[in-house]
């Protein structure tokens, strides 16, 4: 279990050197498993469970007194008496329990482990045999290109000016990757007329519903990046020689790296190199004979006793070209693994394609141990030579290059929820979009490609094109490298769906309600979505027999309410762009979404002249900015945002100088402070934990549907399976093409799949499952035209959202700057003088949403529909359009996505969602707002006794709701609902409780304690008559008072993982945490009584904790993540504030720990630390002078 | 990626003209240099936009954001590098586009736009001073030979990208010195002619030959320059002046505009010592209130005209872009040139009806108001307000009413080659005109049109000729999305 599970070891402080060892060797033998999971084994004897590396999963245990010891993954499952409780615990991340039977006793983690490692001398053993690679002696690196010869490599392998300008320069610069924003418009590479690298027809896949994806920066100490290669041995014996092999902290290496290598005569270091070019001749069948050569080869080196094998384009002959370099790492892996000697050797791919974080990423998950990039080196080499890196030397260049693509690899490889680079390795986690069967059967064994596309003979000719372009050498040909335009458009780069002829006409159109124009814009779309563009402009409708009239298809006044905009926060675009939009949409009956920043309260209810600046649908995204029961009882539609197109898999991020007084405002955070969005939903790690969080949605909101937000990618179709199960009433499928307001590019470019095939999968599913009339299927991505909405609408998809283009209607020109703060039509920006030139109408959006209703219609009169629900689901009328083949997307082969499971009738039926709530079931809370109801109709003071056990779920969310939704974000004076409640609290206890209520409860609480409290005051402590001590026994469990705005919190006890993520505004008390305390908190008080785990702090920018540390001061050495806070001793102020809030907690729950404390209070007082995040200071003294 | 603030922090500013009284006194350059720094402030207003429309709005899509950006990091090799991929002569249109890119630019939508030709002029011209700008000697011949007729903006673009693709190429010109238009037609106080010599000279370097005095299709046949090259292409330009057929239009004393315009160049030149057509002490009426109009009222300035009015048939445009033209397309809008700026009057909505002489003279034309009338889906029209006819005393009549396609006859006629509906040479997309291997370009296809025009013209008829004669090209193709006009 340790092999297979082993803690995150690398980053550990305070672990002792022999378990180091025995992690490091065992790295050596195989890759960890680091996924979410709590595993429990046995061999008859002993019994036991062990959790995941980063505590994704709940496991809680009681020992009793009488020898009992009760696991499961809530408390409270079986009934116990407290007063025969001896310990209440919880799992924690990586560690072990273990009950020995035959000794009768549990065996705590450290003891268990510390056995295991210290039965093998593995220290020595590694000393011994692993080989460092800053040990071996120095090689001579071959020369680097220069001069002319420099550009022509470019040339060669396909660089463009952009990808100096735009990826390696920053990257040496600032050694992060560059951020953009706004969507991907440019053609798949399949429908690309110019000839893309072959990684481009690789898009990366990510965590979604099923596991978490996780954060590769604040949960840094889970992570790793180092690996060993080269040969692997038997798994089931344990010899010296098993960790012969080289260990590298990270996966990218220079030239003078891999001279080393070559020049070792170490023989386990013994290394073949492998030529990948090929003589250019016979098109497809003679690079796959080439590449059939190339394995055969590189088996007879392993057979030779080669134990790292060196495939490399560095030597050009005459008349060859290199193979795409991917291509050829996966055939050597899957070459050798078919010969059974993969365990035999390691693969460093020495390339001069690799140069985007992707690219990396790509070879790494088709089996390389390592990549040289020796182009991209040089090239920068190059770029700081002639002072275009601001100034940096060549050596910090390449150093910020190598260390922006380890981020970025880690980032890639956190989005699907792994957080080591060796379970990465090979693991293939792409899907293919446009490569025939044909190749990647072949080469790519195991990795889906669902549309044909590219075969060999398309993908020579790519790599002949870029080849014959700079061979014929007249010197008509400009030496200097092409524009590129596939970040910014350019006259003769790549073909964007948004440009100099789209936008203008468009916004002419809406502005002056000009149907010429408008005629002209959809001209436009269409014909380069249907030249060079995307799948949907490659469909055709097949015309009734019998076409409608167009006055008896619905209205366009019908169609546009099933019309949404995009899920744009307030913050990332400026108020005026913001409300004009749900002013717009609200006076046709359509829907505006308020994105993930919250909304100001004075937007719940219509101005004056009748115009209603509410968002119909609240957005519910991992950071929670805003997300108040007050914000949730005024939605239409509440949705979930799992993914988001441009960026699968991460949180959004607001730059601290975007977080204007109003923003942090409205995002109850402090001005001019950062806010960072978790990856994961934190409360949010399985389909299960969805359940629960769409439960407690349609608690806080009964009227309003839920929708869950998905990005399109392989198995997308299961997933909204399993939502749909969930009760969700809408699932939204996106496209990989949704705007963004800040992303890194790689994610822009190669996170995520096309709608037309996320949206038919999981129509299909769907349909399959029999839970098709279960929910209704949205779709959203680029749709600019009615041709785009037929298509979605005709695949399956009965509601539509528009992003960018709605955006586009108000005056967007897609400066691609929303990063920037700059944009000068005043939209993605806060910026007061950019904002008055806002020039955006609610008009001009109507108009947009008519235009595209009114062509809607005539296309459903066409094929003889009356309404859009007739018309969904029918891709019997979808037809594709055989006259479009340009040389490359000939292969193309789209008729899986037309594939219908079922008869027609039976989708035909009109979706009537059910939630997990109807009229048949008891409401909950039934009880608690009957007996509350002099309290919610009048505002008298009641109070109410109550049994609680787990199964009773989000107990309190509907009364909270009765609360705001009478009185509004204030809600009732504090103690008006007073609960006393004993047992133990199902999951998310209170969530979003509202001013006014006040629970005391005896027992204990599962996960989501508290979560997203909006002004509440929660109590807990142990029943009376225990015999444990509270403070060292867990009494809540994991996540508690994630995203809280308001209210206050008492524990009695210690919680578990995650205590306080997102904080915003709460004030709380507890008596120890688990690991990742206070992660990305943003506001309010934390008092921790006792001990804190790993990681606290991280992330957080906002607020103040008080941490009571222990007399060796683990939490001040190892405890806290001092990224961005720093650690204070108390005083003053800060004194008074702390004790007297221990005071409360006392009061409150009548704790030992705290009465200890206020005991000898000038003693305790020095073992305080006040934790307080470093920009939250800053911004704390800058408020302090504007206002002084 | 240039300065995200820029444009929040500078403020357009353009070079200062000299005075007035000074400028009309000679005729060279007008404007005053430029520091580098405020130029350098103003490439940083550029916004490197994700969509940039001034890109699509040139068309010679000259890459704009790109050299801005290299000017604003004060890499000005590199930004001649990029200036010089798409443009032949920048040192031409830096000085004479009328600068559709600008009228384009998405910082135009709301605030003054990036002044883009100007950093165009000064990166060509530092790339001069510097001594960047030598000659390209092809490294190879394809021993192809392709004759040029016509030695303007189109036909030298198009000689010398014929050059650099390896083919052996003529340049044939009627007048003295090459050059067309640009010699012969723009005066030197916007274009001096040592800018023009200075290009030539590399052009000769680079292996072109040119032969002037010699006009295609009088001196040489068609045929004869059918049969001695592989390839012919027409730039013979758009210059059959528009007329104004009215009582008293053969009186002594109106003149077409070009007539009077290369009458003083040639002069400036030294290529004559007196003009034919003189506006010294007379009051002179240009007709036509375009860019040759307003040269021959510069010109006129300097000849030390007496008065000097100006006449345009169509309303007064307004300051700002109409409504319905909106960004980023070419707006019709009131443009003041230098010369409108040194004087004399400007009169919309005017007619002219007559002239009248005086023993064979012009003294005196006789106008009437007109106003012009909208209704949906008819074009346009006027009508003449009764009672608002007036007379205005004249000694020098111009007439700058535009041109009207090539001049017929000779080259056109002798090899039959084929004309579209408005007068010019009809050609496929590939510049062919209807007989096989005579491609042609420039305003005589194109009609009259911009300098930008002429030149992007002259690139592509080039690639197609390289297509026509080695059966592909690697010469660089300008790319998509020339915006409409509206």
């Amino acid at each position: 279990m340790m092999m297979l599970i082993p803690e995150a070891w690398q980053h550990h402080r305070t672990m002792s050197r022999t378990k180091k060892d025995f992690y490091s060797y065992h790295a050596c033998l195989m890759e960890p498993w680091d996924g979410p999971a709590a595993i429990p084994f046995t061999d008859g004897v002993s019994v036991g469970a062990v959790l995941d590396r980063n505590g994704l999963r709940p496991s809680r245990y009681t020992v009793t007194r009488d020898g009992r010891v009760i696991m499961a993954s809530e408390t409270g499952v079986l009934p116990v008496d407290p007063a025969n409780v001896a310990v209440k615990g919880r799992l924690e991340p990586g560690r072990m329990f273990l009950v020995d039977l035959e000794q009768g006793r549990i065996i705590h983690d450290d003891e268990v482990k510390e056995a295991i490692a210290a039965r093998r001398p593995y220290g020595r053993w590694l000393k011994e045999n692993q080989l460092h690679l800053a040990d071996l002696p120095p090689g001579e690196p071959a020369p680097a290109p220069s001069g002319d010869d420099l550009r022509l490599d470019q040339q060669h392998f396909g660089y463009t000016a952009e990808d100096l300008k735009l990826i390696l320069g920053p990257m040496a610069q600032k050694g992060v990757e560059p951020t953009g924003s706004m969507g991907d418009d440019i053609p798949l590479a399949i429908l690309s007329k110019r000839p893309r690298l072959l990684y481009d027809y690789f898009r990366q896949l990510f965590a979604q519903v099923t596991n978490p994806p996780l954060d590769a920066i604040r949960e840094k100490l889970v992570t790793s990046l180092s690996s060993t290669i080269g040969r692997e041995r038997n798994l089931f014996a344990e010899t010296p020689l098993h960790c012969r092999q080289l260990s590298l902290a990270q996966p990218i290496l220079t030239p003078a790296d891999l001279a080393a290598i070559r020049a070792s005569e170490h023989d386990s270091l013994k290394s073949a190199n492998l030529s990948t070019c090929w003589p250019q001749i016979d098109g497809g069948p003679g690079l796959t004979r080439a590449l059939e050569a190339l394995c055969r080869y590189a088996v007879r080196q392993v057979e030779a006793g080669a134990r790292l094998l060196i495939l490399s384009d560095r030597d050009i002959p005459d008349g060859h070209a290199p193979m795409p370099a991917l291509m050829a790492t996966a055939a050597v892996h899957h070459g050798l693994i078919s010969a059974g000697m993969r365990a035999g050797c390691g693969l460093i791919v020495e390339t001069g394609e690799a140069r985007e974080i992707h690219h990396f990423c790509c070879l790494l998950g088709y089996g390389a141990g390592a990549v040289a990039p020796w182009l991209a080196l040089a090239t920068i080499d190059r770029l700081a030579d002639e002072g275009r890196i601001g100034g940096t030397e060549p050596q910090t260049a390449r150093t910020r290059y190598i260390d922006a693509v380890n981020k970025g690899i880690l980032k890639v490889l956190s989005k699907m929820g792994i957080s080591t680079l060796q379970s990465y390795r090979g693991a293939q986690i792409f899907e293919c979009v446009g490569l025939d069967s044909s190749v990647t059967d072949r080469w790519f064994p195991g990795t889906v490609s669902r549309i044909g596309g590219a075969d060999m003979q398309t993908i020579t000719k790519e790599i002949d094109a870029r080849w014959t372009m700079i061979e014929s050498g007249t010197a008509a040909v400009d030496i200097s490298l092409t524009p590129g335009g596939r970040y910014k458009w350019r006259r003769d780069g790549e073909a964007h769906q948004y440009n100099p002829a789209t936008i203008p006409l468009l916004q002419q159109a809406v502005r002056q309600d000009d149907a010429t124009a408008w005629r002209k814009y959809r001209k436009a779309v269409h014909e380069l979505n249907r030249e060079e563009g995307l799948i949907r402009g490659r469909f055709e409708f097949k015309p009734a027999d019998t076409p409608v009239s167009l006055d008896e298809v619905e209205p366009w006044t019908e169609i546009v309410k099933r019309f949404k905009t995009g899920a744009m926060s307030y913050g990332s675009i400026s108020r005026e762009a913001h409300e004009t939009q749900a002013i717009a949409m609200n006076r046709i009956g359509g829907k505006s979404n308020s994105g993930e920043g919250g909304e100001d309260a004075d937007r719940f209810t219509p101005d004056p002249n009748g115009d209603w600046r509410n968002s119909a649908i609240k957005q519910i995204a991992s950071g929670r900015f805003g997300v108040t029961i007050a914000y949730l009882s005024n939605a239409v539609e509440l949705q979930i945002k799992m993914a988001q197109g441009a960026k699968p898999g991460e949180g959004g991020q607001l730059p601290g100088e975007k977080v204007y007084p109003w923003i942090a405002a409205t995002r109850h955070s402090t001005p001019y402070v950062g806010l960072i969005s978790p990856p994961p939903h934190h409360d949010i790690y399985s389909i299960e934990d969805l359940a629960q969080l769409i439960y407690d949605l349609k608690c806080a909101n009964p009227k309003a549907r839920v929708n869950v937000k998905l990005v399109s990618e392989v198995g997308v179709g299961t997933v909204a399976a399993g939502v749909a199960k969930a009760g969700a009433d809408v699932i939204l499928i996106s496209g990989e093409v949704g705007g963004t307001g800040a992303s890194g590019l790689t994610s822009i470019r190669y996170g995520g799949l096309p709608w037309e095939l996320g949206l038919s999968e999981a129509q299909q599913t769907l349909i399959q499952n029999g839970l098709r009339d279960r929910v209704v299927l949205e779709c959203d991505g680029q749709l600019k035209t009615a041709h785009d909405v037929a298509v979605a609408c005709l695949l399956g998809a009965q509601e539509f959202g528009f992003g960018t283009i709605s955006l586009v209607a108000l005056g967007c020109v897609m400066m691609r700057v929303c990063h920037l703060n700059t944009c000068p039509v005043g939209i993605a920006t806060q910026d007061s003088e950019l904002r008055k030139k806002f020039t955006g109408r609610p008009a001009h959006l109507i108009r947009l949403m008519r235009f595209i209703a009114e062509d809607l219609r005539a296309i459903m009169a066409r094929l003889g529909f009356r309404t859009l629900d007739q018309m969904s689901g029918r891709v019997d009328r979808l037809d594709i359009n055989p006259a479009l083949d340009h040389w490359k997307a000939r292969g193309l082969d789209l008729s899986p996505i037309l594939h219908l499971p079922v008869p027609p009738e039976h989708i035909l039926r009109l979706c009537i969602p059910k939630g997990l709530m109807n009229d048949t079931q008891t409401p909950p809370d039934a009880d608690l707002i009957q007996k509350a109801m002099p309290a919610l109709e009048n505002g008298l003071p009641v109070n109410i006794d109550l049994t609680v056990t787990n199964v009773r779920r989000t107990l309190g969310t509907r009364l909270s709701h009765e609360i705001a939704r009478r009185y509004g974000e204030k809600g009732l004076p504090d103690d008006t609902i007073v609960i006393s409640a004993a047992g133990s609290a199902g999951q998310s206890f209170f969530a979003f409780g509202a001013p006014g209520i006040t629970v005391r409860i005896k027992g204990d609480a599962n996960d989501y304690f508290g979560k997203g409290l909006s002004g509440a005051v929660l109590a807990i402590r142990p029943p009376d008559g225990v015999a444990f001590a509270a403070e060292e026994n867990i009494i809540i469990g994991n996540v508690a008072l994630y995203g809280a705005t308001a209210g206050r919190a008492f524990i009695c006890g210690r919680s578990g993982e995650r205590f306080c993520v997102r904080n915003s505004g709460a004030t709380a008390v507890v008596e120890g945490v688990g690991d990742h305390g206070c992660e990305y908190m943003t506001g309010g008080r934390v008092v921790v009584l006792g001990p804190t785990g790993r990681n606290f702090a991280a992330g957080m920018s906002g607020g103040v904790a008080y941490v009571l540390d222990d007399a060796d001061g683990y939490f001040r050495q190892f405890g806290c993540n001092q990224e961005s806070v720093g650690l204070e001793p108390v005083a003053g102020d800060d004194e008074a504030e702390l004790f007297s809030l221990i005071e409360a907690h006392w009061a409150f729950t009548g704790s030992t720990r705290a009465r200890r404390i206020l005991e000898a209070r000038e003693f305790m007082q020095e073992q305080f630390v006040k934790v307080i995040p470093r920009e939250y200071k800053q911004a704390l003294a800058r408020l302090a002078e504007e206002e002084g | 990626m240039g300065k995200p603030t820029g444009f929040m922090e500078h403020d357009r500013q353009l070079p200062d003209r000299r005075p007035v009284e000074e400028r009309i006194g000679d005729f060279k350059e007008i404007y005053r240099a430029f520091p580098e720094a405020a130029l350098r402030d103003q490439a940083a207003r550029c916004m490197d936009c994700g969509v940039p429309t001034c890109h699509a709005g040139c068309p010679l899509g000259n890459r704009i954001p790109d050299w801005n950006d290299e000017v604003y990091q004060g890499c000005w090799e590199a930004a001649y590098k990029q200036l010089m991929a798409t443009n032949n002569f920048p040192e031409f249109t830096g000085r004479l586009c009328p600068a559709p890119c600008e009228e384009a630019c998405v910082l135009a939508i709301n605030a003054p736009a990036v002044t883009i030709e100007q950093i165009e002029k000064t990166i060509i011209e530092r790339a001069f001073a510097q001594g960047w700008v030598r000659p390209q000697p092809t490294s190879r011949r394809t021993g192809k030979t392709v004759a040029v007729v016509g030695s303007g903006p189109a036909g030298l673009a198009c000689a010398q990208q014929l050059n650099t693709a390896g083919h052996t190429v003529v340049v044939f010109e009627r007048d003295a010195r090459p050059g067309g238009i640009l010699r012969y037609g723009i005066p030197d106080f916007k274009l001096e002619k040592q800018i023009v010599d200075r290009r030539l000279e590399l052009m000769e370097k680079e292996g072109i030959m040119f032969k002037t005095g010699i006009q295609a299709g009088v001196d040489l046949s068609g045929e004869t320059l059918c049969a001695n090259f592989d390839a012919l292409v027409v730039c013979c330009g758009a210059t059959r002046p528009r007329d104004l057929p009215i009582p008293g239009c053969e009186l002594d004393g109106v003149h077409y505009a070009m007539n009077f315009l290369t009458g003083q160049n040639r002069v400036v030149s030294g290529e004559a010592t007196t003009v034919s057509v003189n506006a010294a002490g007379k009051h002179v009426i240009v007709i036509g209130g375009g860019d040759t109009g307003s040269d021959c009222i510069g010109t006129s300035h300097r000849q030390g005209a007496a008065s000097v009015v100006n006449f345009e048939l169509l309303p007064m445009p307004a300051e700002d872009r109409p409504e319905s033209q909106p960004w980023p397309y070419w707006p019709m809008r009131l443009r003041t040139s230098s010369s409108h700026e040194e004087g004399g009057s400007r009169n919309w909505n005017i007619l002219t009806k007559r002239f009248i002489g005086e023993t064979g003279r012009v003294r005196a034309i006789e106008t009437v108001q007109v106003q012009w009338a909208e209704e949906a889906g008819q074009p346009v029209r006027f009508e003449e307000i009764p009672g608002s006819e007036k007379t205005w005393p004249v000694d020098l009549v111009l007439l700058a009413m535009g041109f009207a396609g090539p001049e017929p006859g000779t080259l056109v006629a002798q090899l039959d080659l084929a004309l579209d509906a408005r007068g010019n040479l009809s050609t496929g997309n590939d510049y062919m005109t209807s007989r096989t291997g005579v491609f042609a370009a420039g305003d005589a296809r194109r009609g009259q049109s911009l300098i930008v025009w002429a030149i992007s013209e002259g690139r592509e008829a080039a690639r197609a000729v390289d297509i026509f004669l080695m059966g592909r090209t690697d010469l660089p193709e300008k790319g998509c999305c020339d915006l409409s006009r509206v």
